[in-house]
C-alpha cells in the first residue's frame, strides 16, 4: 500500500452534507452533519457501530431520505431533487456485495450502462471487461455470483459500480463480510482506485487502510461528527476523550 | 379395460386433448394475472396522496378477488359464472369452451398471484438495493433482477398448480364441457363398467401429471443453467494492458 499524505491540491468541492439529521420514528441516528467532499478525496468514516456511519452514507445517495439539512450534488441542481440522477454519479458498494444472481459476471457489470446510460451491447461490454481487468476478475467474465468467493463478488461489485463512471463512490463497510485474505485482496483493489483519484467514501473498521489510503478520517459517535482531520491528527494526536478511548481500543 | 380402450380410444384422447387444453391455457394465463397482480402489490408505496389513493383502492380490489377465488369451490364458481351468464343475457350460455377457460384461468390466476408475490418477496432486498444504486429505476429492476429469481423459484409451486389443474378441470364437467372425466361418465352410461372406466381413466389422468411433472423438473434444471464456468485463458497479459489503460484514463 502506498502512503498518499498530500491532501487534494486545488479543492474542488464535488459533494457536500449540510446539517444532514436524520430520524427513525422517536429515534435520533444523524444530527446536524455537516461535511464537504472535495474531488480526489478519499474520506474514511470511522465509529462504533450504532454511531450512523451507514445511515450517513445511505441518506448520501438518498437510500434514506434526510429528516433535516440537505446533500448538495454540486455542479447538478437536478441531481439533488432526482435520486436515480444522484445514483448514477454516485455509486455505492456494499457490505453483503448485493450482486445480481441471476447475472453473470460481465451482465451484472453491463446491466446498468445498458438500462442507465443506454449504452450499446458492445460497448458496455468492452467498459466492463475494462473495469473487471482493472479489479483482476476479467477471467470470470461467465460465473455466476454463487460461483465465487466473497472477495471476488465484491471486486466485482466494486467494478460495476465503476462501470457507471461515478464521480463519488460511497463504500459501505465492505469488507466486514470478508475473511482476513479476502479483505486484503478488496482493500488493495481499493488503494488503487484511491490512488487514480476516484473521489470514495468509505465507512470501515479497517484502520490501517484509514491510515495509510485516506487524506481525510471522520470519527462519529451517536449521531454526531466528533473529530475530523487527516488521518495523522486523528490517529496520532486526537484531540477529543471519546476519539482516544475508540482508538485505544481498535 | 383394454376393450374399453381399444372401443372408446378417440372419445378418450378426445377428452385428453380438452383436459390439456383447459390445464396448459388455464395454468399460462393463471401465471400471467398472477405476474400482474405479484408485480401491481409489491410496487412501493407512493408518495402523492392521490396515487396512494388509487394504489390502495387497486391493493383492496385485488386482495377481494384473490380470497374471493381461493375461499369458493372451482365446481361452485363454474355454475354461478355459467348461469350467471344466462340469466344476465336472457337464457343465452356463454361457449362451453370458452367458460372453461375461463373459470380455470382466473381460479388459477388467484393462486399465482399469491405464490408470484411470495417468490418476489423471497428474492432478497439487497439486490434491489444494488440495483437502484446504479440509477436503475423499480420497473427496471423488477423486470431485470427481481422477476427472473422469483420465476425460477416458484416453478416448483407452479408445476404443482399446473398438476392441480389436470385433475381440477374434471369438475367443468358440471357445465357440461367434455373433458376427460366427463367423456368417462360418458362411457359408462354405454358400458355399464363402472369400475374398470374409472381405473383407465385414473391410469390416464396419472400418466398426465406424472409426465407434466419430469417436464417440469427437467424445465427447472435447465433455469439453473450450467454448475460450472470457463475460465477465460491468458488473461494475464489483458489484465496487464487494461490495467495500464486504466492508470491512464
Amino acid at each position: 500500500m502506498t502512503d498518499i499524505t498530500a491532501p487534494a491540491t486545488a479543492s474542488q468541492p464535488v459533494l457536500c452534507v449540510q446539517h444532514l439529521g436524520k430520524t427513525f420514528g422517536e429515534h435520533t441516528v444523524l444530527k446536524d452533519i455537516d461535511f464537504t467532499v472535495n474531488k480526489g478525496d478519499v474520506i474514511c468514516i470511522i465509529g462504533p457501530s450504532g454511531s450512523g456511519k451507514s445511515t450517513l452514507l445511505r441518506c448520501v445517495n438518498l437510500f434514506e431520505r434526510p429528516t433535516s439539512g440537505k446533500i448538495v450534488f454540486c455542479g447538478d441542481d437536478n441531481a439533488c431533487q432526482n435520486p436515480r440522477l444522484l445514483r448514477q454519479r454516485v455509486g455505492m458498494v456494499f457490505q453483503n456485495f448485493n450482486l445480481f444472481n441471476n447475472l453473470n459476471v460481465l451482465h451484472n457489470c453491463t446491466l446498468g450502462p445498458r438500462k442507465v446510460l443506454k449504452m450499446g451491447k458492445t460497448e458496455a461490454e468492452t467498459l466492463a471487461k475494462k473495469y473487471l481487468a482493472a479489479v483482476g476478475m476479467d477471467s470470470y467474465l461467465n460465473a455466476k455470483p454463487k460461483q465465487l468467493s466473497g472477495g471476488q463478488k465484491q471486486r466485482v461489485a466494486i467494478a460495476r459500480a465503476l462501470c457507471m463512471g461515478p464521480q463519488v463512490l460511497l463504500f459501505d463497510e465492505p469488507t466486514s463480510a470478508l475473511d482476513p485474505e479476502m479483505v486484503g485482496e478488496v482493500l488493495s483493489v481499493m488503494s488503487d482506485l484511491a490512488q487514480q483519484g476516484l473521489t470514495m467514501l468509505v465507512v470501515t473498521h479497517e484502520m490501517n487502510f484509514a491510515r495509510n489510503v485516506a487524506n481525510r478520517v471522520i470519527f462519529m459517535d451517536d449521531g454526531v461528527i466528533v473529530e475530523q482531520g487527516t488521518p495523522q491528527q486523528i490517529f496520532d494526536a486526537p484531540q477529543q476523550q471519546r476519539t482516544k478511548d475508540f482508538l485505544s481500543r481498535s | 379395460m383394454i376393450a374399453i380402450l381399444q372401443e372408446y380410444i378417440v372419445d378418450i384422447l378426445i377428452g385428453v386433448g380438452y383436459t390439456m387444453l383447459v390445464a396448459v391455457i388455464g395454468t399460462v394465463v393463471g401465471l400471467a394475472i398472477g405476474v400482474l397482480i405479484g408485480v401491481y402489490r409489491t410496487l412501493p408505496c407512493p408518495r402523492n396522496k392521490a396515487a396512494k389513493f388509487f394504489k390502495r383502492a387497486g391493493d383492496w380490489v385485488l386482495g377481494a378477488y384473490v380470497e374471493i377465488f381461493r375461499g369458493t369451490p372451482m365446481m361452485v364458481q363454474a355454475m354461478v359464472i355459467y348461469w350467471g351468464f344466462a340469466l344476465l343475457n336472457n337464457g343465452q350460455t356463454l361457449n362451453v369452451t370458452f367458460s372453461g377457460l375461463f373459470i380455470v384461468s382466473i381460479n388459477t390466476g388467484a393462486y399465482m398471484a399469491e405464490i408470484v408475490r411470495g417468490g418476489i418477496i423471497s428474492v432478497d432486498r439487497g439486490q434491489t438495493e444494488g440495483a437502484h444504486a446504479l440509477g436503475l429505476s423499480h420497473t427496471q429492476t423488477m423486470f431485470n433482477v427481481v422477476l427472473p429469481q422469483a420465476l425460477r423459484n416458484i416453478l416448483p409451486s407452479v408445476s404443482n398448480e399446473f398438476v392441480i389443474n389436470i385433475k381440477d378441470t374434471s369438475v367443468l364437467n358440471v357445465i357440461g364441457f367434455t373433458e376427460l372425466f366427463f367423456v368417462a361418465k360418458d362411457i359408462v352410461t354405454q358400458t355399464y363398467q363402472t369400475f374398470r372406466t374409472y381405473l383407465l381413466v385414473a391410469i390416464v389422468y396419472f400418466i398426465l401429471t406424472f409426465g407434466i411433472s419430469m417436464l417440469l423438473r427437467l424445465c427447472e434444471r435447465k433455469m439453473d443453467g450450467k454448475q460450472n464456468f470457463k475460465l477465460l485463458g491468458s488473461q494475464n497479459l489483458d489484465a496487464q494492458s487494461y490495467a495500464l489503460e486504466a492508470q491512464n484514463d
